[in-house]
């Protein structure tokens, strides 16, 4: 087969290895759906080809290997191959087929959002206790006592957590509260996990519904110990502008 | 120009470093796989539904899942004797079996487990279908055990305070304390005319499922360890029964390969002539 055929299949296995294995081990990673992998070598093919197919010429050159490996006129050492590529090939569609029609074991995908919108009652509220040393104290000692359980050290690795799905926030991540408003947290403290809409699924959640044994003020005193204790702020709109 | 056929050359040395740090990169799991479903496997002949150490449950896949203290509502308990409980399942296409094995240091007449379940394609809250504020939940069932009576109870609840037993009882359960461990054993017909109260069984599609652990060691104040609210929980997971085999994907692909090889005749042939 010609040499101008090499460098494309290693270049599109490249990738495919990039993809599955390099890229979900990067940090802040995840592991790529399969089918966004098959898009992504398509995409790589349909490049490739273009390239190929620039000039007759290079399209003649591009090509040509493939007929005559495709026909058998190359002959030689080439027709073991290419008899295992005519089988292959019936044998990867059979593959595939059974692939899909076959039923999965693999439990419903559950798109659940992790932070979705609060009821507008609850939007742009301020917090209303002062930001003293006394009341953050106040704060972190009601977190100790109410939150720790399951958020732990602020890292959602409370002794119980374990068995909740989906597992209790870590404020320590930059994406929980950090890019959230305090009033964000208010609400999602003061009606628990069953007060979430129905994309956050709050059928799952073990977040109790803090109104039924803390007051507006405690409440707002929490998140002040949160913040603190979890070395964050909240996002507010002042500082953007 | 020498310089760039110099790295031509030696673009294969690239290509054999990616793949090594891909195969360092799959050696190793980044993380831990844990469980997120039971799935019970279709069995002939009788299910072992009176006996929870039947040589039939190691034919059963097993399933983990951890536990922690009920911490949701007011009267909340810190730490609970079962961190862990494994579960598997067998049906026979008209009765479901589960098994539940949990570690307890004593055998004690309050001991006690259950299973819960969505009822029909509501979602209910894991905490004994409570009510919750944006979305119209529904009841949940629930299959429960208490060493002391010897017996299965088929429960249902929509909130706190509304749990009580069925007018209909068609849950049995039998646990046996072996090892400083209980194996309990909930069974049920897969399907029940109470559709409106009963969790129903659909095999080969997925339900939802919860678990809940009391230690009823007696305490110093005469009171159970855990009792009530104040119990080992779970949120919800997933179970399913198989459905039985279908073996129409493999003539779906027999088809698919038949197509290609055509294909193949008719493109070479086709490219010979062109040629």
């Amino acid at each position: 087969m010609g040499g101008v055929l090499v460098r494309p299949i290693i270049l599109t296995v490249c990738i495919y290895l990039f993809l599955k294995f390099i890229v979900p081990n990067l940090p802040h990673s995840a592991p790529l759906p399969s089918s966004l992998i098959f898009l992504y070598l398509m995409l790589t093919t349909a490049g490739i080809v273009i390239f190929a197919t620039l000039s007759g010429a290079s399209k003649d050159a591009f090509f040509g290997p493939i007929l005559r490996f495709l026909t058998g006129e190359g002959g030689g050492a080439l027709s073991g191959a290419r008899y295992l590529v005519l089988a292959l090939f019936p044998l990867l569609v059979g593959w595939q087929t059974y692939g899909s029609t076959a039923s999965s074991d693999a439990p419903p995908g559950e798109n659940r959002t992790i932070h979705p919108a609060p009821p507008g009652e609850y939007t742009g509220l301020s917090n209303p206790v002062p930001k003293t040393l006394e009341n953050i104290n106040y704060g972190k000692g009601l977190y100790a006592s109410r939150c720790s359980p399951c958020h732990g050290n602020f890292d959602g690795k409370g002794f119980a957590a374990a068995g909740f799905t989906p597992p209790p926030a870590n404020f320590k991540d930059p994406t929980t509260i950090a890019m959230l408003q305090e009033s964000y947290l208010f609400w999602r403290i003061k009606k628990g996990g069953v007060g979430l809409p129905v994309e956050g699924m709050p059928w799952k959640t073990a977040m109790p519904r803090w109104e039924m044994e803390m007051s507006d003020e405690d409440i707002w005193k929490v998140i002040m110990g949160e913040y603190d204790g979890a070395g964050q702020k909240p996002r507010t709109w002042d500082e953007s502008e | 120009m020498a310089r760039v056929r110099s790295v031509g050359k030696r673009w294969w040395v690239g290509a054999v470093g990616l793949l090594g740090l891909c195969v360092a990169a799959g050696a190793e799991p980044a993380y831990s796989q844990q469980s997120v479903a039971v799935r019970a496997g279709l069995v002939k002949g009788s299910l072992p539904v009176d006996d929870p150490t039947a040589a039939a449950w190691a034919t059963a896949s097993v399933s983990e899942f951890p536990m922690s203290p009920q911490v949701h509502w007011p009267v909340r308990i810190t730490d609970v004797t079962a961190k862990s409980v494994k579960v598997r399942g067998l049906h026979d296409g008209t009765t479901v079996a589960i098994l539940l094995e949990y570690s307890d240091p004593s055998e004690d007449p309050e001991d006690a487990a259950a299973l819960e379940f969505m009822v029909g394609d509501t979602k209910a809250h894991f905490a004994h279908g409570q009510p919750m504020a944006q979305v119209e939940g529904g009841p949940v069932n629930i299959w429960y055990w208490k060493n002391k009576d010897g017996k299965g109870a088929d429960l249902g609840a929509k909130g706190f305070g509304t749990l009580k037993p069925h007018s209909h009882q068609d849950v049995k359960a039998k646990g046996v304390y072996q090892g400083g461990a209980w194996k309990v054993v909930f069974s049920r017909p897969l399907n029940t005319e109470h559709v409106a109260e009963d969790t129903q069984f659909k095999p080969g599609e997925f339900a939802s499922i919860a678990f809940a652990i009391w230690d009823g060691k007696k305490m110093d104040t005469g009171q159970p360890k855990e009792k009530g609210s104040e119990k080992a929980i779970s949120s919800w997971w997933y179970f399913r029964a198989d459905a039985p085999p279908d073996y129409s994907p493999y003539m779906y692909a027999l088809l698919a390969v038949a197509l290609a090889v055509g294909f193949e005749m008719v493109l070479v042939r086709r490219l010979k002539k062109g040629s």
